[in-house]
């Protein structure tokens, strides 16, 4: 997954370097200090333009992507800001060079091609809405928001989030796929093909293929369980009425 | 109504001895129909009408004791407090205006556009696909409260005040219920009132989430929310913008299961929210949900604060021998919402109903499986709604991620269509299948993509 965005996106943000998988095959490489060295040096980079911790209550979180002309110390713009907002609110809002009234300029999000970088907008989304978790804002209707996560087209979030995910349960589906059928040719002596056209094979596929996509991992299986729970909570507390002993209760 | 009393006639006839068997109303139901209320609703002797107690007089109180009235049966209602100030929303279906005949200048405000809030602050207006003639009713409960309680006087009940204390079951099998109570008068001024009895054949417990008749009769305890509302009077300037509007706040900051408000009322706007999970934190939520209407609210003079339990399910027994439960006290409010004056109002209409039916017009004892009548009616109605809400509240109240999807989805014209005609209407009314399909679509497509956001905060430090 890394790997994807690292590919598509030209202009990592900061928070990118520490999902690559580099760091964790140091010990893989020929020359592992001299790898490091050169992965320090390059990620050196990102920090110095890399947006500080709006903890700190830096303006522009955007100065990353190099489209923010005023980003060059991080202190020096955050004090001016934090006092004005100081009499107002004790948390300061959310401020980015590229959430221009309400909705994220998406010409400020263009990569080399000119196409727009969608990984991007969602990294800055993200951000922004980890903001306000952290400390909400008002509404206003002035001032209102109106990015629609809809706008980002659908193979952007499916590059992102579904193929890595998607290699990992391709494989278990055919792993788990493979052994099942093994083991019923040994147990039963039904090749492969004859597989195909039985009924209770098929149902088998079925379990597997649907098994893969519930659980995929071991909490699944819990929250499977207090989901089930949950679900006909609602119902036993509304029936038990009915259910007392009372021998009158004209049953529904 | 007719074919109800002609029904419980029949269930009536089903135990007499086989000698009046002969009667019409016996039949074949005889087989089918067999109940106890049959074996044990004599005809009340001396011609003496059924007496029913009606413990409470908010909108199931008011309900019931104007129904039971007009049915022929003698009906007292106990109220504590004539003037009481419910803390409430106080947000009315349309089709509660005409059921219940409400005339239109006790609506104080005309809700037309709703505006939902998501925790990165998307508004959503709902309300655009309203016809003219629509919209939601913001009543002050004193008034309605007060109006259907005087309409229930006006049709025969008697209306005491003082607060009901306990209850004594009979001793024999049909004898009667006595109803301990501390009256008050207003006219000698004394503090405190003086401890009276009467004896009823029935009670209907209408006396909210606080019920003393539900702890009489062992219902059963149900979970329930605590609502915290702050009466604002803001500057008139600013009221403007609430004049049609009100504004519903969702977020982790707000509630961490239900959703922050800001209501218009006649001339403040009532701001507030609720929880279950987490009601040590209420003043916090409080304070995250004045933050989020900051600029809308500023300037406000906080003229009320109230607090207020709101059932969240059904107690696990409504019924007990003659004695039932309706309203809040038997916990019929929406979840997702957290609607319940209508509800209130028809679980009394209707529990009163069943008693006028059982009871052939105050004429002959009711029993318990008169009542179930009433329970079984109420959520063969209105169980597929509470379930829907149910499945809402915990699809979309579940995180931040799910509530930001909920908003999406509320934008959508179709969305607003059949919220407005179940919620107006309270009825579900069949969509349109191709439009179903493109919602459902669209919602797991918001839904995923909220996830997935959510998943990439969580990698995020600030």
């Amino acid at each position: 997954m890394a790997m994807a965005t690292s590919t598509f996106s030209p202009h990592p943000l900061s928070l990118k370097p520490q999902l690559g998988p580099r760091p964790h095959r140091l010990h893989l490489a020929p020359f592992p200090r001299l790898r490091s060295h050169r992965r320090l040096a390059a990620a050196g980079e990102a920090p110095v333009e890399a947006p500080p911790k709006p903890a700190e209550a830096d303006p522009s979180p955007a100065a990353s992507n190099g489209s923010a002309a005023a980003a060059p110390a991080a202190a020096a713009p955050a004090a001016p800001v934090a006092a004005a907002k100081a009499e107002a609110v004790a948390s300061p809002k959310f401020q980015d060079s590229r959430w221009v009234n309400g909705t994220w300029d998406l010409s400020r999000f263009g990569n080399t091609g000119g196409a727009v970088d969608w990984d991007a907008v969602i990294d800055a989304e993200a951000r922004r809405r980890k903001w306000l978790e952290d400390s909400p804002e008002a509404s206003s209707s002035e001032d209102a928001v109106v990015f629609d996560t809809s706008i980002i087209p659908w193979w952007a979030w499916i590059k992102r989030f579904h193929l890595p995910e998607a290699e990992k349960l391709n494989g278990r589906a055919a792993m788990v796929g493979f052994f099942m059928a093994y083991f019923v040719d040994s147990l039963t002596g039904v090749g492969l093909v004859d597989q195909m056209g039985n009924f209770f094979c098929k149902t088998l596929l079925f379990v597997a293929v649907a098994g893969v996509l519930l659980v995929r991992k071991n909490e699944d299986i819990d929250n499977l369980k207090k989901l089930i729970d949950e679900s006909t909570f609602y119902d036993k507390q509304w029936q038990s009425t009915w259910q007392d002993d009372s021998p009158s209760g004209p049953k529904k | 109504m007719t074919s109800l009393s002609s029904s419980a006639a029949a269930a009536r006839a089903t135990f007499l001895p086989s000698s009046c068997r002969a009667r019409p109303a016996g039949g074949r139901r005889s087989q089918l129909l067999v109940t106890r209320a049959a074996a044990s609703s004599p005809k009340l002797p001396g011609g003496r009408k059924l007496r029913v107690a009606v413990v409470g007089g908010g909108p199931a109180g008011g309900a019931a004791a104007e129904a039971l009235a007009k049915g022929g049966v003698e009906t007292v209602l106990i109220e504590r407090k004539m003037d009481n100030c419910k803390p409430c929303g106080g947000a009315i279906p349309l089709c509660m205006v005409s059921e219940f005949d409400l005339p239109l200048d006790l609506v104080d405000r005309r809700v037309t556009k709703m505006k939902m809030i998501s925790p990165s602050n998307v508004a959503v207006d709902i309300g655009r696909t309203l016809a003219p003639h629509e919209y939601i009713g913001m009543v002050r409960r004193e008034v309605l409260d007060d109006f259907l309680r005087n309409r229930a006087q006006k049709a025969g009940a008697e209306v005491l005040n003082g607060l009901f204390l306990r209850y004594e079951a009979p001793k024999e099998r049909n004898g009667t219920y006595t109803v301990h109570y501390n009256h008050y008068d207003s006219s000698n001024g004394k503090v405190g009132g003086e401890k009276r009895s009467f004896e009823v054949d029935a009670i209907v417990g209408a006396d909210g989430a606080n019920s003393r008749v539900a702890k009489d009769m062992g219902a059963g305890d149900y979970e329930y929310a605590i609502a915290f509302q702050e009466r604002v009077k803001i500057p008139d300037d600013k009221m403007r913008y609430y004049e049609e509007r009100a504004e519903m706040y969702v977020g982790d900051d707000v509630s961490p299961d239900f959703y922050g408000w800001v209501f218009p009322k006649c001339d403040h706007v009532a701001v507030g929210t609720g929880t279950v999970t987490h009601k040590a934190d209420i003043k916090k939520f409080q304070a995250a949900t004045r933050l989020r209407a900051k600029d809308k609210i500023e300037g406000g003079k906080i003229i009320r604060v109230e607090a207020h339990p709101i059932p969240e399910h059904p107690r696990p027994k409504r019924v007990s021998g003659r004695v039932t439960l309706v309203g809040d006290a038997a916990g019929y409010v929406t979840k997702c919402s957290g609607e319940g004056i209508y509800f209130a109002a028809k679980s009394g209409r209707m529990c009163a109903e069943a008693i006028v039916a059982g009871s052939a017009n105050g004429t002959r004892l009711v029993d318990e499986s008169d009542l179930r009548k009433y329970l079984a009616e109420f959520d063969r109605l209105y169980w597929p709604t509470y379930k829907v809400l149910d499945i809402l509240q915990k699809v979309f109240y579940r995180s931040n991620a799910a509530r930001e999807a909920f908003v999406e989805m509320c934008a959508d014209d179709y969305v607003q269509r059949m919220t407005f005609d179940s919620y107006l209407y309270k009825r579900v009314v069949p969509g349109n299948p191709i439009e179903d399909i493109k919602l459902a679509v669209n919602t797991i497509g918001s839904l995923v993509r909220a996830t997935a956001l959510r998943r990439e905060m969580g990698k995020l430090t600030l």
